[in-house]
């Protein structure tokens, strides 16, 4: 009879030894992939995975099971799915194992594959990502729909056109009702600089970082595709961005298919410009800020001071630290997917990690939380809200700050 | 068992809908097609079926080059058989057409089940299902939420307005009317869908379309907006007040 194979209950036809060792195969075919066979098992990934302690197969575990060739063990757990790819485990591994850009994501890719489904939210995104080229199921039309709020002209590069700086404005930034206002600050910022700059407008999609964590390798690598080859047709000397996970994506993983353009985070951007940007922060803003490095600006990609060198330009602002700050700071816990696991995750751990987080902002006796991270905003907000903190820590893009001391809240230069 | 699923292509209504020239279809430059979302879940619904009772699913798509597309996906989820029905748009949502139009093939496929979404965004003149099952002279039975195979019948669940149940045997051969599969309909990565896209020759069915007409478009406009609606204001005394009056006024109470 057709369609009566023998399945286990996570959808095994083959033996798990084969499985487990087709597997390990796959990952040492990958960037630093072979260094999983490194591991020491000291368990310092779970010591400081920020879900660790609801994790019933920890990332030290998982490997343990990889090695015992029980792949299997792996897909009945829920661990899984309750990583955010935070990169606490590879940035503290001593033996240098890509356990979040390779381990997790082939794993997940692997359960994928094998018709062992994914939690319901992170489905929806990945199937409306793969249609619409955002996770929001939103027109692609209206990726620049933005723009008309902006007060300033944003010039949409068609084919052929060319720019000094690309702006890869990203999902969040261009469609979320909480980051548009901060995309069009930066658009106004841009345009008071005199940069010569424009987007991709309805052709540019998402950028694909977080579907590739969340292990959908095809995703990501239709989306990079798609952007490389809109990329490809603009002349420009730059690729300016506004989310982390979109440097992440084009500084480190685009290059594998054949990127080889400048990419900067936005505020490395405005770093250069800030003997410019001095001049023209003339409004006293009077505030006391507290920075949170994005996962993806600050532990895995090393940018740690351009945010703050900002902030600390603006006039009237002190900048307070968090306990934990720069490598050692707590995830947000929207990355490789975890904002479409939210629900997920709740029924596994116990604070979620953006209360944890902004409890640690008010303890500095900040007014202003400020963010790099677009998935930051609302996680922060709707967790200032939750703990009634509201009135007292307000959470903002830095670029918002920026334009506020220049005074560019409501249009364009005055 | 054999299980024969039909899906459609509708336009997405994530995009505005652009009314052509004429005003009697949707601009064919700015429709952008998807997969109508009820016939997923008869596929879905068939895929469960032959994971529980083995079997082989066929699944035919209707439309345009999306509807080539939708069989890769339906292939890459675990279909059996694919066959692309090539149709014009203009005879694509006429379901009087259209029943006409596949009931020789269908019947050819000497199939137990006949799966289909119970509704589409874009039906004007009554349900697939139903005007199929007419053709084949078979039992039609829509609005299902879970089909369960048993030795001579199929017992399938039927949902009622006000959350009732309904559980009914159905003689096979038969077609279904599906308004929710027993699970959400499957996820298949990207990676086997672009595989299968490779690789996928579907069967094609092409024939000149019957002269039958369910329906005759004499124009389409777009919704008018509606008054807004007066908000009473903050002041409680007064807006029950007004609630009262307005509750006499049109005689209500």
């Amino acid at each position: 009879m057709v369609g009566s194979t023998p399945r286990t209950e996570t959808g095994f036809a083959d033996t798990t030894l084969d499985a487990t060792q087709i597997f390990l195969q796959h990952v040492a075919t990958l960037p630093e992939g072979q260094k999983i066979r490194n591991c020491i098992q000291c368990g310092t990934c779970t010591g400081i995975c920020p879900h660790g302690y609801a994790m019933d197969f920890t990332p030290r575990k998982m490997i343990a099971s990889l090695r015992a060739g029980r792949i299997d063990y792996i897909f009945r757990s829920d661990s899984l799915w309750l990583c955010v790819s935070c990169y606490q485990c590879s940035y503290r591994c001593p033996s240098g194992i890509a356990l979040t850009e390779r381990l997790i994501p082939s794993l997940r890719e692997e359960i994928l594959v094998r018709g062992g489904g994914v939690p319901g939210e992170l489905q929806t995104a990945f199937e409306r990502s793969s249609r619409y080229g955002n996770p929001f199921g939103e027109s692609p039309r209206k990726r620049a729909a933005w723009t008309k709020g902006a007060g300033v002209e944003v010039p949409i590069l068609k084919p052929g056109d060319s720019a000094e700086v690309l702006w890869f404005v990203e999902c969040f930034p261009a469609y979320h009702q909480r980051n548009v206002e901060a995309t069009q600050a930066l658009a106004r910022i841009l345009d008071a600089l005199g940069v010569d700059f424009g987007i991709m407008g309805r052709d540019e999609r998402c950028s694909g970082d977080t579907r590739r964590l969340g292990g959908e390798e095809g995703l990501f690598e239709l989306l990079c595709q798609h952007n490389l080859t809109e990329l490809k047709t603009r002349e420009f000397g730059e690729i300016l961005v506004t989310d982390p996970h979109a440097y992440n994506a084009l500084h480190n993983e685009y290059p594998q298919f054949g990127a080889a353009w400048k990419v900067r985070h936005y505020t490395q951007f405005l770093e250069d410009y800030l003997p410019r940007l001095k001049e023209l922060m003339t409004q006293e803003l009077n505030l006391t800020v507290t920075y949170h490095d994005p996962c993806y600006l600050g532990r895995r990609n090393g940018v740690y001071e351009p945010p703050r060198t900002l902030l600390k330009s603006i006039p009237g602002v002190k900048l307070v630290e968090m306990a934990r700050n720069r490598e050692d700071v707590l995830c947000c816990g929207g990355g490789g997917g975890g904002i479409w696991l939210d629900s997920f995750i709740w029924e596994h751990t116990r604070v979620p990690l953006p209360m944890q987080r902004i409890q640690e902002a008010a303890r500095t006796g900040a007014d202003v939380l400020a963010v790099a991270c677009p998935l930051e905003v609302s996680r922060f907000e709707d967790a200032v809200k939750t703990a009634g903190l509201e009135g007292r820590l307000a959470v903002k893009e830095i670029s918002l700050l920026v334009a506020e001391a220049i005074g560019l809240e409501g249009g364009g230069r005055q | 068992m054999k299980y024969l699923v039909l899906q459609r292509q509708v336009p997405d209504v994530v995009e505005e809908l652009v009314i052509a020239d004429d005003r009697k279809a949707l601009d064919e430059d700015e429709v952008m097609y998807i997969t109508n979302e009820l016939d997923d879940h008869a596929l879905e619904q068939a895929l469960l079926l032959k994971e529980r009772h083995g079997g082989q699913v066929t699944v035919m798509s209707v439309g345009g080059t999306d509807a080539r597309d939708a069989l890769a996906t339906a292939m890459a989820k675990g279909a059996d058989r694919a066959v692309l029905v090539a149709v014009e748009r203009e005879g694509h949502a006429d379901n009087h057409q259209l029943a006409a139009y596949l009931t020789g093939f269908v019947r050819e496929q000497d199939c137990d089940l006949i799966l289909t979404g119970v509704q589409t965004v874009d039906e004007l003149d009554g349900s697939l299902g139903g005007l199929l099952a007419h053709h084949l002279g078979m039992p039609y039975v829509g609005g299902l939420a879970a089909v369960e195979l048993e030795a001579e019948t199929t017992t399938v669940r039927k949902e009622y307005p006000g959350g009732l149940l309904a559980e009914m045997a159905v003689t096979s051969p038969a077609v279904l009317g599906i308004q929710s599969a027993e699970q959400p309909p499957r996820y298949v990565p990207i990676s086997k869908v672009m595989q299968m896209k490779r690789t996928l020759e579907p069967q094609e069915f092409k024939e000149s379309l019957p002269d039958v007409r369910g329906l005759a478009i004499s124009g389409i406009t777009m919704p008018e907006p509606a008054e807004r609606a007066e908000m009473l204001g903050d002041d409680e005394e007064e807006v029950a007040d007004r609630i009262v009056g307005l509750l006499r006024e049109r005689g209500v109470v």
